[in-house]
């Protein structure tokens, strides 16, 4: 039950940390884009889209164009004349722009602008002549007229004015020299041309659908009165400015102080008035099975602000309650570790070749699908939702930054994922495959693996030099879809010649991106190019370097196995003169020193066989007499057996002499080994069989434990024999009497052990070395023995390449012959 | 018919000690002590056998023997301190007929003289009698129809199982064989740790056959292999 808690508990505080990061990163950007656009009111609440600046924006500018319909003049405005889109659309089918333009844009120069207007005009007859755009029977009559209706033409004011009726959202009444010329405000329509008597016509208007009103040179000064819900506002900031226009006025109406209209609008008075709820406006035109709509600007504009009130509500909610999460994961931080360290373990676990190649793969498919999306942050984060408030594309860019979000996210969590595995990994990866390429490498011997090294790295640069020929090359080839994927479509729209350039400057980049690619490819390319050259050039040389290093590390070989003569000779002015001369040196000191110690060895082994050789002469003599004097017949007894006793000494002076003569022949390394395959349990056999009557005699019992299997080992037979027997004898000579001698041949760990025990007669010394020369269990020396079986069997032994160790445990003597076994011979001829 | 034998060393006491053995066993002895006096007595003298110590002033004793050697063909028996094998190789391969190292058993130095002037004088012309009947091996011969090992010309008494290993050994001389082959082959039945048994009959033939049992020249153990006899 607790583990069971534990466990969900664990998993429950890393999902919440998932879940809750996941959601956080994903909204931010889209609550930052909305903040920074709309500031922090959007996410408080419903938004009232008079307080927008577009409201105020497009009142000023029907206030303009109602000014010059009073005036007879010319408009350049385009509200709601319901013709735009198809425009708009006629335009983006030849590819021109789309520009819209106030006579502020030429410095108030009346002539420019009236030029431009007319040359655009001329642009889009002919735009419109050539695609058929638009023409359908509301439209044609002014639909050219779109970038400037002239108002003396009576005619085609008239249906202006009819058509901007249509638009109840928003009420108006144009009066000049004290003449109603228009208005759509229920029951002034018939009065046109009438006197306007200074009638209020907010009387007459709902006051509650109707909360906005403006009045101007409603008292004749030329200014204009604002009130909103029955309050007047400050329209010139007089209260606390000056009454100066400036960038940061919130209406850009006439009747500032450096901002006034002229002679001919001193007799016109407008009144509007602005729906507190906008709504579409559709009518059916006669003759036509068209519908128009009218009115969409100001319902548009609230319907944006009231989606952007739900997305931002939508975006609260989901931030907080991602804080919510990450409060509780945090709270939970030791259960949400060990999440993290199972993570790590399971990713531990994956190949580090795997997860590298998994990561390529990742970000390669990252960059491709949200790479543009990800682009369009940054140019997002510049320019700010503000340029979108004109058009409703509101819910399309929410989309779109939620997406790039959610790609953010993605990377979040890659990079979270990288480094936890580098944090909590790291020294304990899995690499098989460079583990291969390394244990590969031990097979060669050091030259060649220096070689084999270099030429991996020139083949990888000449690798990655083909690789980016081949992107260059295919950069050149598939510009466009190469870019289109790599900005993720963005640039789909601009896929003719040389817009690449025109996205490039859209987006804010200094030059075209296809230039930026290129330019990065060439500047890799070449630095690639350039290592190439640098390793080609320094290939010689290294090549040099590793002949010298394994000819160095030959040598030093060559010293280990004692060969000292001839000199290290490497090549001219090598960088490894120094190490040469070192080792030359060394090589020579240790010659001087073998030299030395043979001398040595050889003057004792010399000295050893002249003193026996010198002992054995005068031996011969006391043999042969001792022979002679045993064949006297007429001896008396007592005489005899002194002649006994001095043959029997003289035997034994004859075996301790060959004995020295032995045991130093093998110490000094001098003793010829002929090492052969035999099975030691049939040595042992044999050996025992040998010494059988010995060993009856002795009294002792015997008791082995040899395999009838065959114990191959690699070793001298005779030499062999000599160390067994001499334990053997060691062992029925020093046995107490009537004790029991242990012989076993095991195999222990590939090594064929033989193990003497006996129990010893006389009580043994503690930390005593028994395979010394001469050393022996008796002090006293009065025994048979030369104190030399033991070293003889200890010498022959490591002679043959075996290891013999003595070990004593009280009374208990033990003696171990260790062999390694030989795997070849076990299938000889035993 | 008393043979003469020529001891030669350059220690006197050695040369009596050898002269009055051999004369004890029957023999004539001449004495020399280098080995230029050797060749001396040598010319002078009819001689059956020489014994020779190595060292020597003058003239060193495997000089000496290839100048003998030179004119005689008489059995050698060369005498050193030198016990290394090498040395032995040395002294058989020069022109000596056997090597016997110093200190050595009296009696064995008898056997061997014995040994070698059987050889010499009696087996020397009756040698090719039918070579289809019997193995010769050095001082040995096994007679197959008689079922007879010969040591030095004389008949050895064998048990039944010890001819039939030697019968078996002289006919596969110089091949090793597994006390388990031999046991198999001699006593016809299945073998259970016979290295005893074998080794028990291999040491009585030995003390036969052998001059010195407890250093064999004929029947070796090949330890950890098995047991052979040595072609010689």
């Amino acid at each position: 039950m607790d583990t069971k808690w534990k466990k969900s508990k664990v998993l429950l505080s890393y999902l919440a940390f998932v879940i809750g990061l996941t959601m956080m990163v994903t909204n931010m950007v889209p609550a930052v884009s909305m903040a920074a656009a709309f500031g922090t009111e959007i996410f408080q609440g419903p938004v009232d889209y008079q307080e927008s600046e577009e409201f105020r924006y497009l009142i000023s500018e029907r206030l303009s164009d109602l000014l010059g319909v009073a005036t007879g003049g010319k408009s350049y405005s385009s509200y709601d004349s319901g013709v735009t889109g198809v425009v708009e659309e006629a335009a983006d089918a030849v590819g021109g722009p789309v520009t819209s333009v106030t006579i502020e844009d030429f410095g108030g120069n009346w002539d420019d602008y009236e030029a431009y207007l007319e040359e655009q005009q001329r642009y889009y007859e002919e735009i419109l002549a050539e695609t058929g755009y638009g023409y359908t029977d509301a439209y044609d009559t002014y639909s050219a007229y779109y970038y400037g209706y002239d108002y003396s033409d009576q005619e085609s004011l008239d249906r202006y004015m009819a058509d901007m009726a249509q638009n109840k959202n928003l009420r108006y009444a144009v009066i000049y020299q004290n003449k109603l010329l228009y208005s759509n405000i229920d029951g002034f329509e018939e009065k046109a041309g009438e006197e306007w008597a200074a009638a209020d016509f907010y009387e007459s208007l709902d006051k509650n659908a109707y909360n906005f009103t403006l009045w101007f040179n409603r008292s004749g000064d030329g200014k204009v009165e604002i009130t909103k819900d029955g309050w007047q506002e400050d329209v010139y900031n007089e209260t606390f400015g000056n009454g100066v226009y400036s960038e940061n006025s919130r209406w850009r109406v006439p009747g500032y102080a450096n901002y006034t209209i002229g002679e001919s609008a001193k007799d016109a008075v407008i009144f509007l008035a602005a729906a507190k709820e906008p709504n579409l406006y559709l009518v059916k035109r006669d003759g036509s099975n068209q519908v128009t709509q009218y009115g969409g600007r100001l319902y548009h504009m609230q319907q944006n602000l009231d989606y952007l009130n739900s997305a931002a509500e939508r975006i609260g909610v989901v931030m907080s309650t991602s804080i919510l999460l990450l409060a509780i994961a945090f709270l939970m931080y030791k259960s949400r570790r060990q999440a993290a360290e199972r993570i790590a373990d399971f990713l531990q676990k994956v190949c580090l070749e795997i997860k590298l190649l998994l990561l390529l793969v990742l970000i390669v498919l990252l960059t491709g699908m949200g790479g543009g999306a990800l682009g369009q942050l940054g140019w997002w984060m510049r320019n700010g939702m503000s340029y979108y408030n004109w058009s409703g594309d509101y819910i399309y860019e929410i989309a779109r930054l939620t997406e790039a979000g959610g790609y953010l996210a993605c990377w979040f969590w890659l990079i979270y994922l990288v480094v936890l595995d580098w944090r909590m990994n790291r020294g304990r990866q899995k690499t098989p495959v460079f583990e291969l390429l390394k244990g590969k490498d031990f097979k060669y011997p050091i030259q060649k693996r220096l070689v084999k090294r270099q030429r991996r790295t020139l083949f990888a640069e000449i690798g990655l030099l083909l690789l980016f020929a081949a992107a260059i090359c295919a950069l050149w080839l598939l510009q466009g879809e190469l870019i289109n994927w790599l900005t993720g479509g963005y640039a789909y729209n601009y896929a003719y010649d040389g817009a690449y350039e025109a996205v490039a400057a859209d987006l804010g980049y200094p030059f075209s991106m296809r230039w930026a690619y290129m330019l990065i490819a060439y500047v890799i390319f070449t630095a690639l190019f350039v290592f190439t050259l640098i390793t080609v050039i320094s290939l010689k040389k290294n090549h040099r370097l590793a002949k010298d290093i394994g000819a160095l590390t030959d040598q030093i070989l060559a010293v280990r196995e004692g060969n000292l003569t001839g000199e290290l000779v490497l090549s001219e002015d090598t960088d490894l003169q120094e190490a040469a001369d070192n080792l030359n040196q060394i090589q020579k000191g240790m010659e001087t020193a073998v030299t030395e110690r043979i001398k040595s060895e050889r003057m004792k082994v010399d000295l050893v066989t002249n003193v026996s050789h010198d002992i054995k002469t005068p031996l011969t003599s006391i043999v042969s007499y001792v022979e002679l004097l045993r064949q006297e017949e007429n001896l008396p007894q007592h005489v005899k057996e002194y002649i006994q006793i001095l043959g029997e000494k003289a035997e034994r002076l004859r075996s301790i002499v060959q004995d020295v003569f032995e045991v130093s022949k093998a110490t000094s390394g001098q003793l010829p080994i002929q090492m052969e395959t035999l099975d030691m349990g049939k040595l042992l056999r044999q050996t025992m069989a040998d010494m059988n009557d010995k060993i009856e005699e002795s009294g002792l019992i015997m008791r082995t434990a040899i395999p009838d299997t065959p114990v191959p080992v690699l070793a001298d037979g005779q030499r062999l024999y000599r160390v067994f027997q001499n334990l053997l004898q060691n062992a029925l000579r020093y046995s107490l009497a009537g004790s029991r001698i242990y012989l076993a041949l095991t195999e222990e760990d590939g090594q064929a052990v033989a193990r003497i025990k006996n129990t010893s007669g006389v009580e043994l010394a503690d930390g005593k070395d028994f395979t010394e020369r001469f050393v022996r269990g008796d002090e006293s020396r009065t025994d048979g023995g030369s104190g030399l079986g033991l070293s003889i069997a200890k010498s022959f032994t490591e002679a043959c390449g075996g290891k013999l160790t003595v070990e004593t445990d009280a009374d208990l003597f033990t003696v171990t012959v260790r062999f390694p076994m030989d795997g070849q011979g076990q299938a000889a001829d035993l | 018919m008393n043979e003469c034998v020529l001891v030669v060393d350059d220690d006197r006491e050695i040369v009596r000690a050898i002269a009055l053995l051999l004369e004890k066993e029957g023999y004539r002895t001449l004495k020399a002590y280098d080995g230029m006096e050797a060749l001396r007595v040598l010319s002078e003298n009819e001689v059956q056998l020489i014994i020779m110590d190595v060292m020597m002033p003058k003239l060193d004793g495997l000089s000496a023997m290839m100048k003998i050697r030179e004119r005689k063909n008489l059995p050698i028996i060369v005498l050193s301190a030198k016990t290394e094998d090498t040395d032995k190789i040395l002294g058989l391969s020069m022109g000596a007929d056997d090597y016997v190292a110093k200190p050595f058993n009296p009696q064995e130095l008898a056997a061997r003289v014995k040994s070698q002037l059987r050889r010499y004088t009696m087996l020397g012309g009756i040698h090719a009698q039918n070579e289809e009947e019997e193995i010769v091996n050095g001082r040995l011969c096994y007679r197959l129809k008689e079922r007879t090992l010969y040591a030095d010309g004389e008949p050895v008494k064998l048990t039944a199982t010890e001819t039939k290993i030697m019968e078996l050994l002289m006919k596969n001389r110089g091949r090793i064989f597994p006390a388990e082959e031999i046991y198999e082959r001699v006593w016809e039945e299945p073998s259970f740790s016979p290295e005893n048994t074998v080794m028990v009959h291999i040491r009585h033939i030995r003390e036969k056959i052998e001059l010195n049992p407890k250093e064999p020249e004929y029947i070796k153990v090949v330890w950890g292999i098995g047991y052979k006899m040595e072609k010689k």
